[in-house]
């Protein structure tokens, strides 16, 4: 059944006018895409759906629990507040850029020594968020580190393991792994 | 995500932004980090059809003025301003300010324009509409008002949380505004309305260019406080932000400003209390009379779970204690209580 | 010899690498070929009757593939209970009225979001507004709008009322009568929620007469019965596959609306049907936890012993029966476990009002329960001038002791774990302290005990766990278990167990898990069941494998079995380390001559063996578990005394787990319910006004952020091991130890301030105005005796 020009405007369509698709070149983990956005695309959108890497997630939509924390041009960045077109020829690094090849980086290998994953779901995103930190600042105290994750929320461990796991990177407090 | 399609075009320049915006008056809104405006969006507080990208231009670092004033470009991320040590050595507690916005995420995404600029908040209205407070209240255009029931039309009680502005105030700092017909440059204060539903005084082709701090004058001690529940990821419950200049003798307050953020529809300064601290000796009960009496005369709103009761009682608290500190830092002995 | 290489060890998680790299799959990461996307039409009103409702203009909108409403459905209930008492009283769809804000209407599939978005918008529904009841009381009294009628057994002239409870023993009048001291006191808890991180999510895809799901859930084979239940369809026809799960809380377990209509939306289009809910969706319209009054009256001797006590509770359940009645029931058990109450007189309503429907949250009542009691205990230990500590171990049951429902308390180590942790807290000591002194500064440290109970593993649908352990012919294994990983390691914990039973590496095993097609059903990852019920079913399946392998050994070997052992994949001559055959060796020769036998171990386990099913929520009779877990925890606070800000500062949690499988993950479930627990003291509060929640995000539901965790230190009072081959008996570790840490800040902002606060959360506002009353009480009792002498 055709719908009438009234009802499409009472469902907030446009007539005529929509915003163009436009190209946009992301390096996401060091390899170029180039995807087709609109502008109203979120960058965790596009990660997850046009290019497919699922390992940045997506939680709250607003900006407001840090599990869609990803890194442009090495800032950490909420993904699901970003505009992708905003990212046009940015580099992009997500979770599964931290690793190199079956090669895990120090603060994955920490997370797991340390037990501070344990749903998994905050976890890529705090891992961002600490990777950024410790490329800034090696030996954060532990002020530093929690105003670096203070932006990402975990309801299951607490938070004490994941301080543990970035100590244990940056090599103070005397922090050892507690998993074997 | 957001619901409706827009356009997008991006701005080489301030000046070219400012003429994107012109060409749709009323529909074209400018995108900085969007950590206040996409929100929004996707609540459909707001639908504009065109937003003008500001991210393709590089601020400039902050700048030490020949006659000591610091300008700082309105495009720099919040997380420069927090790290910078020019900032931190000649404004601190402009650093501050910037240091307590939200999470280090929405630090380094935000803008001092931007957070500067930011929409008023309330619980009823920062949700999405679907099946909650559909009918749109005074703030979206239409006549109610969920939270306070009995307001007349057009009274809108919403708050304005910006953690910087002040800061900014309190430094009896400027704003420098580039329209279509130049710039001009206002005080901070005068950016805001008092006005819930138009909080800023800016005209839709108007952008932020940048925020110019007067030196410290002599015998200059700052405070700043952002009474949150958790210490971080929040807007404040109130923020604080006193200016005091000291006399030669260390003791005597020659002048102050006690502005408290996140409590009216704009920061709020509260002049009675400032007024009666001038020419007087900064002791402990003088400290804690003005704290109180500020308290009482800003007569904070409710907002977001917390009455006014409790808010008065946190502001005359903190407000105390962040003059006792500002004291402190003066160097005024046995002056903290 | 005895030493145990694998349990009891902090092995590194199982899921670990795949969810630190990204790899791991979650509901949403699952993506299917020409997927549709579903939106649900929420109520916007609290309680309101559909008059007239049309979604032929939604339906017509270009882009929308399926429109359904309940009449599109087969019209069966479900609910979270399905007892004859209690029978399932929920459609996935509204009929004829609405009882709750959010509540579903209808469902649309459609090509994106903003097509489904804008379906929603283009359904028609004319209201009858009907009068709406929010609070509890309000809601029971006999003129109150009638949301459903009040159950048939319900006690007394009350109305909405959707269950009770009610039980008794001895004789409290007397045993008031034959009591030194006697106190009453009203508690209540704040409405909070589960703020799991993963939003709820499913993915239907009806192909071929099968209908594939994915959804984030607690249990995927209760998940499987109520979907097919009301579906219409045989459990064969549904298959919920595994996903890994991004925490639940108790938030997960019930068949939810959107699980149906997506799996609905797709058997109509013959297309995948994904629903995700938005965060606004999960804080306004999905179920939160069970705000509880309890009204607690308790009789003691001179010396603290406990002689009567009577208690009321009232669930303010939601519009729908939900988890409510199991609640009230619960409740009964958490006063009932720790302490000897020689005469008890219980009776708890499970309320309906106009609010969205409740679960189980991390505690299930618990943590309300200990708050009440534990604060009731201190003052009455003040007022007969006995200190905290020896007032719970003068009531304190002892290990072995019979319970009043005929369970057994085996080797509960409450005492133990009270002792211990005034011990290593030097409580004693600490108490009082700080509030005797007035220092310069405004902060005042406090410290506080709370003791408690929980359960693990009781009989729930499935009520069993079954697992296999398939031997690979190079000795490595597939483990085939139905229980679920949402956080707690289940994986890892299960193949610590059968590493032990095997004498095989953490390498050598791979496990297949939560799939209702492929692995053994499962008790599901709630009531604590899972490293006790689904771990012994994965010992005995590991075990039955072994058994199985060193038969064939004894026979190639011709060595008894008894003179066989195992180790590292190898089947030694106790005697002779010379004479040995590989799992490899084995296996092949079990092959060639035991007509093919490939070596499946079998397993499964149960609790209450003699028990047909859970005890009566009504009357409480029946036995229950088998399996008591006790603990006491102490809370160090510091409270600001000019602003009533407090916060926790330290935390000891002494729990009987009765050995923990890996240390490491028992401190992470610790860690974890510390930050639950203390955001439910001082931070968190759904707020809701006319049944609307005004705080729907997490800027104004304050969950903890990394500031606000505390020191967190523990200690195991170990009452039982694990020996190779033997069933074991450990507790539960997941939910237990969230109460007494809520119970001890309560007791420990007592102790910094004077401050009795009879409400979570123990706000600022709150302490302040209590801090004002304990001034003003001290100030008059000055003028009092000034006006006296």
């Amino acid at each position: 059944m055709e719908m009438s020009a009234s009802d499409a405007a009472r469902a907030g369509i446009a007539a005529g006018t929509k915003s163009r698709t436009r190209l946009i070149s992301l390096c996401v983990n060091g390899e170029w895409h180039e995807v087709a956005v609109k502008p109203r695309n979120m960058l965790v959108e596009v990660i997850r759906d046009t290019i497919g890497l699922t390992g940045t997630k997506a939680s709250c939509e607003s900006g407001t629990c840090g599990a869609c924390t990803v890194l442009v041009e090495g800032r950490p960045v909420l993904g699901c507040i970003t505009l992708a077109v905003e990212c046009d020829g940015k580099q992009v690094q997500t979770v599964e850029g931290l690793a190199e090849g079956e090669k895990l980086s120090a603060i994955q290998e920490a997370f797991l020594d340390q037990g501070a994953v344990q749903c998994g779901f905050c976890t890529p995103g705090m891992l961002m968020s600490a990777t950024a930190l410790l490329r800034r600042n090696p030996k954060p105290t532990r002020e530093d580190i929690n105003k670096a994750l203070e932006g990402n929320l975990c309801r299951c461990t607490g938070y004490n393991a994941i301080v543990d796991a970035v100590l244990q990177v940056s090599g103070q407090g005397g922090v050892e792994p507690v998993m074997e | 995500m957001i619901f409706f399609d827009f356009d997008y075009e991006r701005a080489d320049t301030l000046e070219g932004a400012v003429a994107l915006l012109a060409r749709m008056p009323g529909s074209a809104r400018a995108l900085a980090g969007g950590t206040d405006l996409l929100p929004g969006m996707r609540m459909e507080n707001i639908k504009p059809g065109l937003l003008v990208s500001l991210g393709a231009i590089e601020p400039h670092e902050p700048e030490l003025l020949a006659d000591g004033s610091l300008r700082i470009d309105a495009l720099s991320r919040l997380s420069s301003l927090e790290n910078s040590s020019l900032l931190r050595s000649k404004v601190p507690m402009l650093a501050e300010s910037a240091h307590v916005v939200g999470g280090n995420q929405i630090r380094q995404m935000g803008t001092l324009g931007g957070n500067l600029c930011q929409e008023t908040r309330c619980m009823q209205l920062d949700q999405k509409h679907d099946y909650q407070f559909v009918a749109p209240c005074f703030k979206r255009g239409g006549d109610c008002c969920y939270p306070f029931p009995r307001n007349k039309h057009n009274v809108c009680w919403s708050v304005y949380m910006s953690d910087i502005a002040p800061a900014l105030i309190a430094l009896d700092a400027e704003v420098e505004i580039l329209g279509q017909a130049g710039s001009r440059r206002i005080r901070v204060e005068a950016l805001f309305t008092g006005n819930g539903l138009t909080p800023l005084s800016l005209g839709q082709a108007e952008l932020l260019r940048a925020v110019v701090v007067p030196p410290a004058p002599r015998g200059f001690a700052w405070g700043f406080h952002k009474s949150t529940v958790r210490g971080g990821l929040e807007f404040g419950m109130a923020v604080i932000a006193v200016a005091l200049h000291l006399a030669e003798d260390g003791n005597t307050c020659a002048d102050a400003r006690i502005v408290i953020g996140a409590v009216r529809e704009g920061p709020a300064r509260a002049t009675a209390a400032e007024r009666s601290l001038k020419g007087a000796v900064l002791d402990g009960k003088r400290l804690a009379q003005a704290a109180a009496e500020a308290a009482k005369e800003i007569s904070p709103l409710p907002h977001h779970g917390f009455t006014k009761r409790h808010l008065t009682d946190n502001i005359r608290v903190y407000l105390r204690r962040t003059l006792a500190q500002a004291v402190e830092r003066a160097g005024g002995p046995g002056r903290s209580s | 010899m005895s030493e145990l290489n694998y349990v009891g060890k902090s092995f590194k998680r199982k899921d670990g690498p795949d969810k630190v790299t990204g790899k791991a799959v979650y509901t949403q990461d699952v993506k299917l070929p020409n997927t549709l996307i579903g939106r649900i039409l929420r109520s916007p009103h609290a309680h309101a009757r559909i008059v007239r409702i049309d979604t032929s203009r939604a339906r017509a909108l270009p882009g929308v593939k399926a429109v359904i409403t309940v009449d599109d459905t087969k019209g069966i209930k479900h609910g979270f209970v399905e007892t004859p008492r209690y029978p399932p009283d929920q459609e996935v769809l509204a009929r004829g009225k609405v009882v709750h804000v959010g509540e579903e209407i209808a469902a649309v599939a459609a090509i994106d979001q903003i097509t489904a978005q804008q379906a929603l918008a283009l359904i028609d529904i004319e209201w009858e507004i009907l009068p709406a009841v929010f609070d509890p009381e309000e809601a029971m009294k006999a003129d109150a709008p009638e949301i459903h009628p009040s159950h048939p057994k319900a006690p007394g002239k009350h109305s909405n009322i959707g269950g009770s409870t009610e039980t008794e023993w001895g004789d409290v009048e007397q045993g008031f009568a034959e009591s030194d001291y006697v106190r009453e006191d009203r508690f209540e808890c704040q409405l909070r929620t589960h703020g799991y991180l993963e939003p709820h999510a499913t993915l239907a895809h009806w192909e071929s007469d099968k209908l594939n799901v994915w959804t984030s859930s607690m249990g995927v084979f209760v998940k499987r019965a109520k979907l097919a239940k009301v579906l219409d369809l045989p459990y064969s026809s549904v298959r919920i596959h595994k996903a890994y799960v991004g925490g639940t809380f108790g938030g997960k377990i019930d068949l939810y609306s959107h699980e149906y209509c997506a799996s609905r939306l797709s058997m109509i289009t013959g297309r995948p049907v994904q629903i995700t809910a938005s965060r606004e969706e999960i804080f306004s319209a999905f179920r939160h936890a069970q705000p509880l009054i309890l009204e607690i009256k308790t009789g003691v001797k001179k010396d603290g012993t406990i002689v009567a006590q009577r208690i009321r509770a009232i669930n303010n359940a939601g519009a729908f029966r939900g988890s409510g009645v199991v609640v009230i029931f619960l409740a009964w058990g958490f006063t009932m476990i720790p302490y000897r109450i020689p005469n008890l007189k219980y009776e708890g309503f499970s309320v309906y009002t106009n609010h969205t429907v409740r679960a189980p949250q991390r505690g299930h009542g618990a943590p309300k329960v200990r708050f009440a009691i534990e604060s009731q205990m201190d003052m009455i230990a003040e007022a007969l001038g006995i200190d905290p500590i020896a007032i719970r171990m003068r009531n304190a049951r002892e290990p072995g002791e019979q319970l009043p429902n005929g369970d057994n308390t085996h080797r509960g180590g409450l005492a133990a774990c009270v002792a211990l942790a005034a011990e290593k807290s030097d409580f004693l000591a600490k108490r009082g302290r700080n509030r005797e002194q007035s220092p310069k500064s405004t902060i005042r440290r406090g410290i506080g005990i709370g003791a408690s109970a929980y359960m693990g593993g009781t009989l729930i649908y499935p009520n069993g766990s079954g697992v296999i352990v398939k031997m690979n012919d190079d000795g490595s294994v597939i483990v085939l278990t139905g229980a679920i990983d949402i956080g707690q390691g289940s994986e890892t914990v299960i193949s610590q167990i059968v590493a032990e039973e095997l004498a095989i590496g953490m390498g050598d095993i791979k496990i297949i898990a939560a799939d209702t097609d492929v692995t053994p059903q499962d008790i599901g990852a709630w009531i604590s069941g899972n490293t006790y019920v689904t771990g012994n079913a994965a010992r005995q399946a590991a075990g039955n494998a072994r058994e199985k392998l060193l038969q064939v050994a004894a026979e190639k070997m011709d060595v008894p079995v008894e003179q066989l052992l195992c180790r590292d994949k190898v089947v030694y001559h106790r005697l002779n380390a010379e004479v040995k055959m590989t799992y490899r060796e084995v296996i092949a020769a079990s092959v060639a001559s035991h007509r093919g036998d490939t070596i499946i171990g079998e397993g499964f386990w149960r609790t209450m063996r003699d028990e047909p099913t859970h005890p009566s929520l009504a009357t409480t009779k029946g036995r229950w578990t088998e399996n008591y877990a006790f603990s006491a925890q102490v809370a160090e606070v510091e409270v600001d005394i000019e602003t009533g800000e407090a916060k926790l500062v330290k935390a000891l949690t002494v729990h009987d787990c009765g050995f923990p499988i890996n240390p490491q993950l028992v401190k992470g479930q610790i860690d974890g319910q510390i930050s639950m627990a203390l955001g439910h003291a001082f931070m968190e509060e759904v707020l809701t006004k006319n049944g609307y929640t005004l705080n729907p995000n997490w800027l104004d539901y304050r969950m903890p952020t990394i500031h606000n965790m505390a020191i967190s230190e523990d200690a195991d009072v170990i009452t039982e091991q694990y020996r190779v081959g033997q069933p074991y008996r450990t507790k539960e570790v997941g939910e237990g130890l969230i109460s007494g840490i809520l119970a001890a800040m309560g007791n420990a902002v007592y102790d910094a301030t004077g401050v009795r606060l009879h409400s979570t959360p123990f706000s600022a506002e709150k302490i302040l105005a209590g801090l004002r009353a304990v001034e003003y009480a001290a100030k008059k009792s000055r003028q009092d005796e000034a006006a006296q002498a």
